[in-house]
Order: C-alpha cells, then sequence, then structure tokens
C-alpha cells in the first residue's frame, strides 16, 4: 500500500473507519539562536498536504501548495496562521515574529520566521499550536539550540507549551 | 550516620576502577545471534532448503454485486492442499472484513486523548453516531458433501474444524457462503470499497479482502493468525482461482486473472480495438470511451451480467467495476512474450489519466522485469481510487486526480506516476515474491520503494515529455542518500528499527517504505556497485519467485551471490536506529627528515640505545613542530633523506629508480565518526593545482575503532582540501564537520533569506 496522508477522515468518519491508513500527523520545528546577529532564527517543517487542507478548511478552497500559484495572497495566509499558532516569549515578554517565507521540499514546506534584536536569553518559552486545529492526533516537535544548549520538546495538544531557563 | 561513614571509607580506600569484561560488541560480528540457525527448510546461502514446502489453497467462487445496496455476497470452495510434513487438525481463514465491524477492536488500540477543539462533524462521528455496519456475515461453513464443519470466529481470524486431521500431502475442500456491506473507501479509507459520484449517482468499486482468505501455514510461523488491525498488510499462500463476478449489465469489470468469457461481455466494438490494443507497443488503445462511459452513467441497468476469471498461481484476488469506467490497453513486450498494460478510470481521472496511467504500467513492467525476473502474468492494471494506492496480483488502484476542471500540479502529477509505478511493482514484491507482510512491512514496501526508485528514474528517461519544464530526471520522492537524513538524524524517541513489526512502527513510511528503500539504494550505488548488488537482488527475486521468503532469505542471499560480507550493513540499517555521521577531524603535513626528531630521540633513550645503534630510518617532521625546518619543504625526497637514498641506491635498478613515485607531501588524516553506523569513507581530496581524486575506504576500517581511524596519505602534490562524502550519497546527518579546513556553510536560513531579499 502506498501511503498517504488522510485527512478527510479525521473530519468526517468515524474513528474505526481511518485506521487503514493512518498516518502521522507531526511538524518539525528548528529554532536556532544566533547570538552574533542578535537573531532568532526558526524553521518549520511541516507536510504540504496537511498545510494546503488547513488552508482550504481556514480561508479558501481553491488553495493549491505548489509552485506558480498566486504566492503573495498564500503567504498572507501562511503568515496569519503562523503567527497566530507560533507563540514565542523570551525574557518573558512576548515577540514579534517576522515571516520570511516559504519553499516546497517534496512533499513538506519549509516555513522560514525570525525574531530580531535579541542580545540576550534567559528565559524561553514556546507555544506550538500549528495543525491542532485540523487534527488531533498532530504532534510538533520543537528543537532548540539556544545559548549553546540542544533541548528538544513534542508538544501536544494537551501540551502544548515548551520552558526553557538559563 | 553509619551509612554515610560507611560509604565513605569505601570510596577512599576503592582502587582505580578496573574495566569489566564485556561480550563482542563489534560492529562487524555476524548475525549468528540474531538469524535463526539453518536448517532443511531454508539454507544457509539464503535460497529455500532441501524440504521447503508450501501450503497451495485453490478457490471456485460466485460474487454478487447488489449495486443499490452496496452489497457484496459470494459463495466459495476453497481446496486446500497440505504440503507441510504436519497433520493439520484445523485450519485458520482470514476475515479481513471484520476490522470493519462494529465490535472490531481497531479503534480501541488507538491512543491520542480528548482535541481540545474538534470540528463538528468529527465529533459527532465520534461520539454521537453509529459506527458502519460492516464486517462479514458468514451463512456458512460446509464440507464437500454438504455438512456444516464446527468454527470459531476470532475477530479477523476463523478457525475451522476439520472432521479428521489432514495429513501431509492430502487435501481437504469446503465451502463458504458470506455477504457483507461494502465500505465507502473515500469517506471511510480503506484499501477496499466504493467512491460514490454524487453528480451522477453512480459509484466506482475497488474490491479486495472480499472473500474469507486462507491463512500461510509455515515452517517459520506455523499458522500466521496474527489479528489484522488495519494497517499491516497480508500473508497469504498461492493457488489458483476461478472467480465468477456477477455486476450490473452496464458495468465494465477487469480483475485479477484471465477473463474467460470475453466474447460475452464484450461488445463486437470492443473486441475490434482489444485486438489492435494487442498490437499496440506505443501508446493505449480505447477500450471504452470517455463518451461511452458518459452515456452508460446516465441511466441503471436492471439486468445483469456475469465476467469469468482464472488466474493461476496468484496469491489473492481483486477486481474493480463501475459502469463509469474508461478502459485502455497497450501492449508491451517483456521477455518475448506479450503483456497487456491497462487502465480503468472514470472520466474524473482525466485528462491526467488517458494521457500516464497505461504508459506508467507499461514502463514498470519493463525496469522491475529487468531489475528482477521477467513478469510472469498476462496483464497489469491501473484503476483510477481518488485517495489510495493498493496493490493486488495484477491489479491495483492508485490516487492523482485532476481538478473539476481538469488541472493537475506538478504534486498530483507525479504523485500519481510514481504511485501507479510503486502499485504495478508491488506484483514483484510481495505478489510474487511472497514475503509475510503482516510481520515485516519493510519486505515488501522497502524492496518495492527502491526498485520504484529505479523505475521511476527509467520513467523520466524514456518519456521525457512526462518532465516538466527545468527538470532533467524524474524527482523521487524517496531512494536518493539525502531524502533520509531529516528522518534518521531526527527525534531518537519516534523512531524503530527497519526489523520492526509493521503495526507498531513509528513514522511508517519513513520507517518501511524510505529507509529500507534508500538503505538499498545506498548499498546498491555506493557500497556494493551495481554489477554485484543487481546480480545478488536479482538472485534473491530468482530463488523466492512464487515462494515465501523472510528478511533472513534475503539477507543471505545478498551476500551468498557477492562475496561481499554484509552483516555490518544489515546490523546497522536494519536492526538498530544508528546513524551516519563521519567528519575529518584533524590534519597534520609531515616532511622527511635526516634528523632524528625529539620524539624518535626520547623513544631510543627509553631503549637504551645510541642514535647511533640506530637502523637507517626516515624520520618524519610534523610542520609547525620544534623539529620543522622551512628548508625541509625544499628538495627532493631522496635529498632530505640519505638513508632512503641509500636503500633505493642499493636495492634499484637506474630504469626502477627512474619509474619510482617520488611523494612530497604526507599528511596524517584522522577521521571522526559521531555516528553509530559504520560506512565507507568516501573521501575526496583537492590539491593546489585544482584537480580532485576521490578515495574509498571500505567500511571495515571502522573494525578496530569505531570512533576515530586515521590514514597517512602521501602526495606528489599539495593538499589543499578534503571533503567527506562530497556526493552526500550516505545519508551523513551532520555535514558541518564533513570538510578540511573547515568550511563555514551558510545555514539553510541565511540561505534561504538571502535568496528572499534578493
Amino acid at each position: 500500500m502506498y501511503k498517504i496522508k488522510s485527512l478527510l477522515i479525521l473530519l468526517i468518519l468515524p474513528l474505526f473507519a481511518f485506521i487503514a491508513v493512518h498516518k502521522y500527523y507531526v511538524s518539525v520545528t528548528q529554532i536556532d539562536y544566533i547570538k552574533e546577529k542578535k537573531s532568532v532564527q526558526i524553521t518549520s517543517r511541516i507536510f504540504i498536504d496537511d498545510f494546503e487542507k488547513l488552508l482550504r478548511e481556514r480561508y479558501d478552497q481553491s488553495i493549491t501548495l505548489a509552485k506558480d500559484q498566486d504566492e503573495k495572497q498564500i503567504d498572507l495566509y501562511i503568515e496569519k496562521y503562523l503567527k497566530s499558532k507560533l507563540k514565542i516569549n523570551i525574557n518573558n515578554k512576548p515577540v514579534n515574529l517576522v515571516f520570511i517565507g516559504k519553499e516546497y521540499e517534496d512533499d513538506i514546506m519549509n516555513c522560514y520566521l525570525e525574531i530580531e534584536n535579541i542580545s540576550e536569553i534567559t528565559s524561553f518559552e514556546v507555544v506550538n499550536e500549528v495543525l491542532f486545529d485540523m487534527f488531533k492526533e498532530q504532534k510538533n516537535i520543537v528543537r532548540t539550540f539556544i545559548n549553546s544548549k540542544h533541548k528538544s520538546f513534542v508538544l501536544i495538544p494537551e501540551k502544548d507549551k515548551g520552558m526553557l531557563n538559563f | 550516620m553509619f551509612v554515610s561513614v560507611g560509604v565513605f571509607a569505601q570510596d577512599e580506600e576503592k582502587a582505580p576502577e578496573k574495566k569489566q569484561g564485556h561480550t563482542n560488541n563489534n560492529k562487524f560480528k555476524q548475525l549468528y545471534d540474531e538469524f535463526s540457525t539453518p536448517n532443511m527448510f531454508r539454507s544457509a546461502s539464503g535460497a529455500p532448503g532441501p524440504a521447503y514446502y508450501q501450503q497451495q489453497a485453490d478457490y471456485k467462487m460466485d460474487v454478487e454485486l447488489d449495486d443499490d445496496n452496496a452489497k457484496l455476497s459470494g459463495n466459495e470452495t476453497i481446496t486446500y492442499t497440505n504440503n507441510s510434513p504436519d497433520a493439520l487438525k484445523y485450519l485458520w481463514v482470514q476475515l479481513d472484513q471484520n476490522m470493519r465491524a462494529k465490535d472490531s477492536k481497531t479503534p480501541l488500540i488507538e491512543g491520542g486523548g480528548i482535541a481540545p477543539a474538534q470540528q463538528a462533524s468529527t465529533f459527532a462521528n465520534d461520539y454521537m453516531t453509529e459506527p458502519f455496519d460492516g464486517g462479514f456475515n458468514i451463512e456458512s461453513v460446509k464440507d464437500d458433501s454438504g455438512k456444516a464443519l464446527p468454527h470459531m470466529i476470532n475477530r479477523t481470524m476463523m478457525r475451522v474444524e476439520l472432521p479428521k486431521a489432514l495429513e501431509s500431502g492430502d487435501k481437504f475442500s469446503f465451502s463458504i457462503k458470506w455477504w457483507y456491506n461494502i465500505n465507502d473507501h473515500v469517506n471511510g479509507r480503506g484499501r477496499s470499497g466504493y467512491e460514490y459520484f454524487p453528480e451522477d449517482g453512480n459509484r466506482a468499486y475497488v474490491i479486495a479482502q472480499f472473500y474469507p482468505r486462507m491463512a500461510v501455514y509455515s515452517d517459520i510461523e506455523g499458522w500466521q493468525n496474527s489479528q489484522f488491525w488495519g494497517r499491516d498488510e497480508f500473508a497469504l499462500p498461492f493457488g489458483n482461482f476461478e472467480v465468477n463476478i456477477t455486476v450490473p449489465a452496464d458495468h465494465i469489470l477487469d480483475g485479477t486473472g484471465k477473463l474467460t468469457n470475453r466474447k460475452d461481455v464484450f461488445s463486437k466494438e470492443m473486441m475490434k480495438r482489444f485486438e489492435q490494443a494487442q498490437k499496440s507497443y506505443d501508446k493505449p488503445v480505447v477500450i471504452v470511451t470517455q463518451a461511452e462511459a458518459e452515456a452508460a452513467e446516465k441511466s441503471k441497468s436492471t439486468s445483469k451480467k456475469t465476467w469469468k476469471l482464472y488466474a493461476e498461481n496468484v496469491r489473492d484476488f481483486g477486481f474493480a467495476t463501475s459502469r463509469k469506467f474508461i478502459w485502455d490497453m497497450m501492449a508491451v513486450k517483456i521477455g518475448g512474450k506479450n503483456i497487456m498494460a491497462v487502465s480503468l478510470y472514470p472520466k474524473e481521472g482525466n485528462p491526467l489519466w488517458e494521457e500516464w496511467s497505461t504508459k506508467a504500467v507499461a514502463s514498470t513492467l519493463k525496469s522491475y522485469s529487468r531489475m528482477t525476473f521477467d513478469y510472469p502474468y498476462h496483464k497489469a492494471i491501473s484503476v483510477h481510487a481518488k485517495n489510495q494506492g493498493m496493490e493486488y496480483p495484477m491489479i491495483c488502484w492508485n490516487y492523482g486526480r485532476p481538478d473539476k476542471e481538469g488541472n493537475y500540479s506538478d504534486r498530483t502529477k507525479f504523485g500519481m506516476m510514481s504511485v501507479i509505478i510503486h502499485e504495478v511493482g508491488h506484483n514483484f514484491f510481495p505478489m510474487i515474491v511472497n514475503s509475510d507482510e503482516r510481520q515485516w512491512t519493510w519486505m515488501d514496501e522497502g524492496l518495492n520503494t527502491f526498485v520504484q526508485y529505479v523505475a521511476e528514474q527509467d520513467f523520466g528517461k524514456w518519456y521525457p515529455n512526462a518532465l516538466s519544464e527545468g527538470q532533467t530526471s524524474y524527482p523521487s520522492r524517496r531512494g536518493p542518500a539525502e531524502k533520509i537524513v531529516n528522518y534518521m538524524g531526527g527525534d531518537q524517541d519516534y523512531i524503530a528499527p527497519i526489523m520492526t513489526k509493521g503495526l507498531n512502527t513509528y513514522q511508517f513510511g519513513n520507517n518501511a517504505y524510505g529507509k529500507p528503500g534508500t538503505a538499498l539504494n545506498i548499498l546498491r550505488e555506493t557500497v556494493m556497485g551495481e554489477e554485484l548488488f543487481d546480480y545478488a537482488f536479482r538472485e534473491y527475486a530468482h530463488r523466492w519467485m512464487f515462494k515465501h521468503p523472510t528478511p533472513e532469505d534475503f539477507f543471505r542471499t545478498m551476500e551468498d551471490a557477492s562475496a561481499f560480507d554484509l552483516d555490518w550493513f544489515w546490523r546497522g540499517w536494519f536492526y538498530t536506529t544508528d546513524y551516519v555521521d563521519i567528519g575529518v577531524k584533524e590534519v597534520k603535513k609531515f616532511y622527511v627528515s635526516k634528523e632524528p626528531t625529539a620524539e624518535v630521540k626520547k623513544m631510543a633513550e627509553a631503549r637504551g640505545m645510541k642514535l647511533s645503534d640506530l637502523p637507517p630510518l626516515v624520520f618524519m617532521v610534523e610542520e609547525g613542530s620544534e623539529d620543522y625546518k622551512e628548508e625541509m619543504k625544499n628538495g627532493t625526497l631522496l635529498d632530505n633523506s640519505p638513508s632512503l637514498k641509500e636503500y633505493v641506491m642499493d636495492n634499484f635498478t637506474p630504469e626502477e629508480r627512474a619509474a619510482m613515485k617520488e611523494p612530497k607531501y604526507f599528511y596524517n588524516v584522522t577521521f571522526e565518526k559521531p555516528g553509530g553506523l559504520v560506512m565507507p569513507i568516501i573521501v575526496e581530496y583537492t590539491y593546489s593545482d585544482g584537480t580532485s581524486k576521490t578515495e574509498t575506504y571500505p567500511a571495515q576500517i571502522w573494525r578496530l575503532n569505531d570512533k576515530e581511524v586515521s590514514k597517512s596519505v602521501a602526495s606528489d602534490k599539495e593538499i589543499v582540501g578534503i571533503t567527506v562524502d562530497p556526493k552526500l550519497e550516505t545519508a551523513d546527518v551532520d555535514t558541518s564537520n564533513n570538510s578540511w579546513p573547515k568550511e563555514v556553510k551558510q545555514s539553510d536560513f541565511d540561505k534561504f533569506k538571502n535568496e528572499v531579499k534578493n
């Protein structure tokens, strides 16, 4: 059997029915603090079909995530959505995420975001609720590399926040 | 109080700890502990042994579709031949449809908890509605005299009691009468079922696991009666199938086996087109046109038609039927035989399907036949289903649907081509090389994903106009090493070894398809080379064609046919979740000298020798060390080492001396291996004149030290750069340590940001 991701099912069907092609709902977000640049660099890797489904459901049924589409409008939607679902506090203060852009890589979309002008990090808090509104099995893995320390969180709807103190 | 004093005293007295002994944990240790002992059933070479046996199950079935009620009923007679040496008291029959029964336990093993918010429809379906009334209704189980046979159903498995034990070599015939409600495979997800088209009120059926099927009895599992939970696929014996399927008279049907009553079900026009198709090798001939299919959609026939199919030596049977189907075929020559490549699709699949489906089928048969054996069946069918890909002997269903206006993205197009190549490829693994899917998903999915990659690349070459603008080769999602890096370098909590039962793996797709497929591609292209690999891989396919192989049969055959010890590769890639990370740790440059270095002097002193006692030696001085002098860079090798010169003059003729190499630069290169997997070290040396040379040190270089190794490299040209795995062919998860001098690589983030800025 070829593995495709079953999205619809989750919305329409009783649990037993979609087990046959049960998919792994996961995104991976890498967060690196580059002190010399006073920059926090965020790269989120999200399955294209999951995200397309979400954008269609939320904003516009005609959206197709593929090259040569109406990139500007789609980018606006992506930015709006990511900023509302990916929330970061640094040194106990909410910070602004700048959406730099996205690119497609096979069946995955890489989204790039940046937090600027961070000269020091003493505490870091991340909430990642991306796709929780679509898939209840969604897991968002967040990996951080801050102040030379690696840390990894698995965020799920029941526990959507990761905390780090330095 | 006492205790703490005691502990303290003990610590004080403790001598420096001496390491305890250990068992053999060398990564090149042979797999004797993991493998079972070879026996008469399965040989140490990986071939079937002299006492190898397999059971046979032959089926005669009459099946009828009730299109109005989406209900399927049938009566089947199974003739079971016991080729095992054992007497069997009972038989196990698989009732896969019961996974969809109201009392199915499948939903009960899914965790997840309560979501903070849910779509109203999901919520209603999860908590407020009755589940679908699926599952087999077994009306009777009888022996050939019509006497009821006692039987017991444990979820998806039915035990049928025999009147007396079935002795080795004997046959037993019995019949089962059944029916079930067909599920909606689009909204309910499933590998079998119907898609309903509200616009015209018709259904397209793709039907499989539709009859009670014999379980496998073998030398390794006894009865393979592990329950069907819904994800891990099937284990089935071979047999012959005689199946009569009655459907509405306006349906078009195709399935496993030869159509034996073509004249009864084909119109004259269809017959004529079929004759043409058998001679068309470059493009498909349409047997039922879109206009004809669209006309058929508009009404529903109340009369019936029976399609008769006969298949020999298949492990399963599937079919597709609908009045919506367009049908096309073309011929492809494999090993001198004509095979038909066939597609069935509703108009919703066009224009994509009429253009590419049948060509992809034909191309796949050619590629897989080259990599394994000539395709032994007479046809291969690709049926369009909305959003699933699933395989059965001679027939498979595939996704890839344009939007309502007929537009499609590259993702849809290549998704469709790839899934067709993949599912048609499954004819080879596991339909013919019949591994146990219930236990080992990777044995069919992994091997198939590997050959799929080869076939996709062929397809891109043979049909360049299938590619999109700017593409020079087929954009395979899986196969190339760098595509598995994110998975293998990812969170270890969500990775299972490939050698894990399919049901219990995380990231099913990467675990059972991506990683084994990529591992075999790396084995072929980087470790063994295509010639050695391809011979051994073909040997495995030939040995186990129409038989039941195990993982060990595969591992053993690959070594047996190539003289390539691969235990280290199987152990690392298949039995662990280790990853590849190899780098250059340090590079030191040396020159020869006539003067002993401080180190040599010290060594001599320690042994009580005077310098004059030393035999003629060539001394090596590290650049920058206290013994190093700038002039060592000048002069030839022989000028700088009189003892070497004398030795050469004494032992070689002038002609021989003229032909001698005279390296000038000497390097001590230290490679490190932070990753757990052992792999060959592929190194590219770049010289000051701009040329470069690639050297491959076999994996065995790590046999005595798993962490780091040093190589001495002599060169007549100065080395200015060293790169490990320059072509990214080993799935190295961290390439930041792969070069000397250390390259400060721009991160992907910075690269993207700069691109956006420009």
